[in-house]
């Protein structure tokens, strides 16, 4: 299947974590991995799977990498209807109020637009035991075995 | 694209140039030196004990070392061990990136009298830093002055109950300290009025579940101004009467310091304010958290940012650069500096003629004592295996022995 792994970023955690993800299924799947920052709404595909990979900055807001792309999202609400994603969220807990409302927000102006969320959206704590590895790979075998069914692709 | 790379200092912005620079230049050789025997700089000895998921961001750094190929040595102190013009012989390139940990003082009368501390001193000790000084007495009614996030770092830290401390990697003597500290008044002073403080609105919120302590907030007066201060005046105005704790958290702006007074410690602070009335504040104590400078002990900052031939770009001079906070002074979070330095990562690279002959970190091997990246995993490993309860880490605060261990086994380069 293809799959483009996108990732919202401010201190570089996300786009490591980005790049675990494309390293632990690029043997089984064709993956690539790109900054949101370097993304618009229009080049979203509906033959592709999107994982979403995004924190939170400042005060429970997308990161700064993340910014133009939920502008643009917000400003042109396009047509997104056919694109199935799946999003994965880092935060910390020490912010209880905001945590992880920089993926929460991400995900709701892609279903705003019309985006299939597939699997749920899975927050990981840097302030926890959990390393966002151990969290993110199950996390994206199991959405990417609903893509498959999604998208009509034999596994 | 081969060059021989010297990054001075391990901290956030040394790493984050180490990072794209071999992001984009794999065959790079870089070098990253440290006058610790342990990486991360700020990020161990600057980010507060009870914010593990910002210091979580060594996970990243440690990439740095481990996948991408840079070298990290430790314990060199670059001006005593070895001299910058050593360096810039042996090396493409070198940049300074060793930060500014002097702590900025008043300037105003009184400010060397004894129980005045600098923030970034205290924050070391409460890090378990191996040269920070130990920490001090501080009494029932200590002062801060500062309006910015470090300030807000040791308000909360002294704030805390050892419940709210869990979690943390603070140690069993700086919590034994604050355990012992009998503060009944924490007042916290700034310059600037209100919604110019230069708090994160995110870090005030975590001072409404402290359960200590009663906020007090003072000097807040409707103000016309734009909507990052209107959220800055929600907050403050938010925290006003939590949480009915014994203690008193007192918050005071607008006012501009005019002298500390005292027989030889400390007793007072006087003030004025807008309307240029004098303001005085009894305390026991005064933390100053006023920002940073360089210490100029080792490494003559301040003159070779004077000298600088383009300090914008962070060009020193002919294959000599400057990062982070000793580039730009003590402004900007950890993240502003990863911008900066995948900037300046073009900048070295544009620029790069590199020279075969330079004989790289082979001139450091007349140095002693040096540690590498497998030493600090053995440090991080004998920190992190058996913390005490409630601690995620031990940190081990002698110099001596953080080398011990990071000898222990192996080679050392």
């Amino acid at each position: 299947m293809k799959i483009t792994i996108l990732y919202g970023t401010e201190t570089g955690n996300a786009e490591m974590l980005a790049e675990d993800i494309q390293a632990e299924f690029e043997a089984a799947h064709d993956v690539n991995c790109q900054n949101l920052s370097e993304t618009s709404p229009d080049d979203l595909a509906p033959d592709r799977f999107y994982l979403l990979v995004c924190s939170t900055y400042g005060d429970g807001d997308l990161p700064a990498s993340a910014q133009p792309f939920g502008a643009a999202l917000t400003k042109a609400q396009p047509d997104l209807s056919q694109v199935h994603f799946a999003i994965f969220g880092l935060g910390d807990s020490e912010y209880d109020e905001t945590f992880n409302h920089g993926p929460q927000k991400l995900a709701t102006l892609m279903t705003a637009c019309g985006a299939i969320q597939l699997g749920p959206r899975i927050a990981h704590d840097a302030s926890g035991a959990d390393l966002a590895e151990d969290l993110a790979m199950p996390w994206a075998s199991a959405v990417i075995a609903l893509a498959q069914t999604a998208l009509g692709i034999p596994a | 694209m081969t060059g021989k790379i010297c990054i001075i200092g391990a901290g956030p912005s040394g790493c984050f140039l180490a990072q794209a620079l071999l992001k984009s230049a794999p065959g790079l050789e870089v070098d990253v030196i440290d006058a610790l025997p342990v990486p991360f700089g700020l990020v161990r000895y600057g980010v507060a004990a009870d914010h593990q998921g910002t210091k979580a961001i060594a996970r990243q750094f440690a990439r740095i070392f481990e996948r991408q190929g840079a070298r990290f040595l430790g314990n060199i102190c670059v001006g005593r061990d070895i001299t910058l013009t050593q360096l810039q012989a042996a090396y493409d390139v070198v940049v300074l990136a060793a930060g500014l940990s002097g702590d900025r003082r008043l300037g105003i009368s009184g400010d060397t009298l004894s129980g005045v501390y600098g923030a970034g001193s205290l924050t070391r000790a409460l890090n378990e830093h191996p040269d920070a000084p130990p920490l001090p007495v501080l009494g029932p009614r200590p002062l801060i002055i500062g309006n910015g996030n470090v300030a807000l770092d040791i308000l909360r830290l002294l704030a805390k109950t050892q419940a709210e401390l869990e979690g943390s990697d603070l140690g069993p003597g700086p919590s034994q300290w604050l355990a012992q500290n009998r503060i009944d008044h924490l007042t916290i002073v700034g310059r600037a009025a209100p919604e110019r403080a230069k708090f994160d609105t995110v870090m005030l919120k975590e001072l409404a579940k402290l359960s200590d302590v009663t906020i007090q907030m003072n000097d807040i007066a409707p103000s016309a101004t734009d909507a990052d201060g209107e959220k800055l005046l929600q907050s403050l105005t938010g925290l006003d009467g939590k949480s009915d704790g014994p203690r008193q958290l007192i918050f005071r702006f607008g006012l501009t310091p005019l002298a500390l007074t005292g027989d030889t410690h400390v007793r007072a602070a006087h003030f004025s304010n807008a309307a240029q009335q004098q303001v005085d504040i009894p305390c026991s104590s005064v933390i100053t958290a006023i920002g940073f400078e360089a210490q100029n002990d080792w490494l003559p900052r301040d003159a070779l940012i004077q000298s600088a031939a383009d300090l914008s770009s962070g060009r020193l001079g002919p294959r000599l650069y400057a990062a982070g906070w000793f580039r730009r002074g003590p402004r900007g979070t950890i993240p502003e500096h990863r911008t900066d330095a995948q900037i300046l990562a073009r900048t070295i690279l544009a620029d790069l003629d590199p020279d075969a002959g330079r004989a790289g970190r082979r001139a450091l091997g007349q140095i002693k004592q040096v540690t590498d990246f497998d030493g600090w995993l053995r440090i991080d490993a004998a920190e992190t295996q058996s913390p005490p309860t409630g601690r995620c880490r031990s940190k081990i605060s002698s110099r001596l022995r953080m080398v011990q261990i990071a000898q222990q086994e192996g080679t050392r380069q």
